[in-house]
């Protein structure tokens, strides 16, 4: 894809990360590479949800466990409308379902933050256009 | 209707997760979705049985390793307390 100013380039890698911030896989949707982003974006929701669903909602906390929040809101900016829902306190986790759901959540916000980079680094080196079309030829 | 809001209800309450041996194997998912992602993003080229073979192979090694953790780990404790 021909870029007519440098500004531009920057502009398109940022629409890169922002989708895949966004939408986990997004990213790689948009620079061609639809099978990377389905893979992506089925794991790391499955991953969160297995998060959520051991741990509850309550493990989105962004008071008591404001470090863990850091690495949720990574895996997609709707952590914050979760964390709405917990501030009143009526979904309350702790012990080792706590524990657990934290990590879950969290790691699948790490392993997005890998998409993500993953993602603007091919945007930014054209190989996920050009490995996009040795796909398409295989 | 009632289906989907007990669904949505499972995710309002921590299931009981105990101090068993058992609750170890609650590892295996993030194993597998840590190598699913690493190799989705690391492949150069990114074909369905490569990607598959690579991710086992992956798996494998973590989940081994894990394993050999948790022995060693217990073998320590056991030389400790006996």
């Amino acid at each position: 894809m021909a870029y007519r100013t440098k500004a531009d380039f920057l502009l398109w890698l940022a629409v890169v990360g922002l989708a895949g911030w966004i939408i986990p896989g997004g990213g790689h949707f948009l620079i061609q590479q639809p099978k990377r982003g389905i893979v992506i974006f089925v794991t790391i929701t499955l991953t969160f949800c297995l998060g959520l669903y051991i741990g509850s909602i309550g493990v989105i906390d962004s008071v008591g466990g404001w470090a863990w929040y850091l690495g949720q809101m990574i895996a997609t900016p709707a952590v914050r409308i979760l964390d709405g829902m917990t501030r009143s306190g009526t979904y309350i986790s702790r012990g080792r379902p706590c524990d657990l759901g934290q990590i879950y959540t969290a790691v699948a916000g790490l392993l997005n933050l890998l998409s993500i980079i993953s993602a603007m680094y091919m945007a930014y080196s054209g190989r996920g256009e050009l490995i996009g079309q040795e796909d398409e030829n295989a | 209707m009632p289906e989907w809001n007990a669904i949505l209800a499972s995710f309002t309450t921590p299931e009981p997760v105990g101090t068993t041996a058992l609750s170890m194997v609650l590892m295996f998912p993030l194993l597998l979705a840590i190598a699913i992602i690493y190799k989705t993003t690391k492949l150069r080229a990114f074909f369905w049985k490569t990607m598959v073979r690579e991710t086992i192979i992956l798996f494998g090694v973590l989940s081994g390793f894990m394993i050999l953790a948790i022995v060693v780990l217990n073998l320590v404790v056991w030389l400790m307390t006996s």
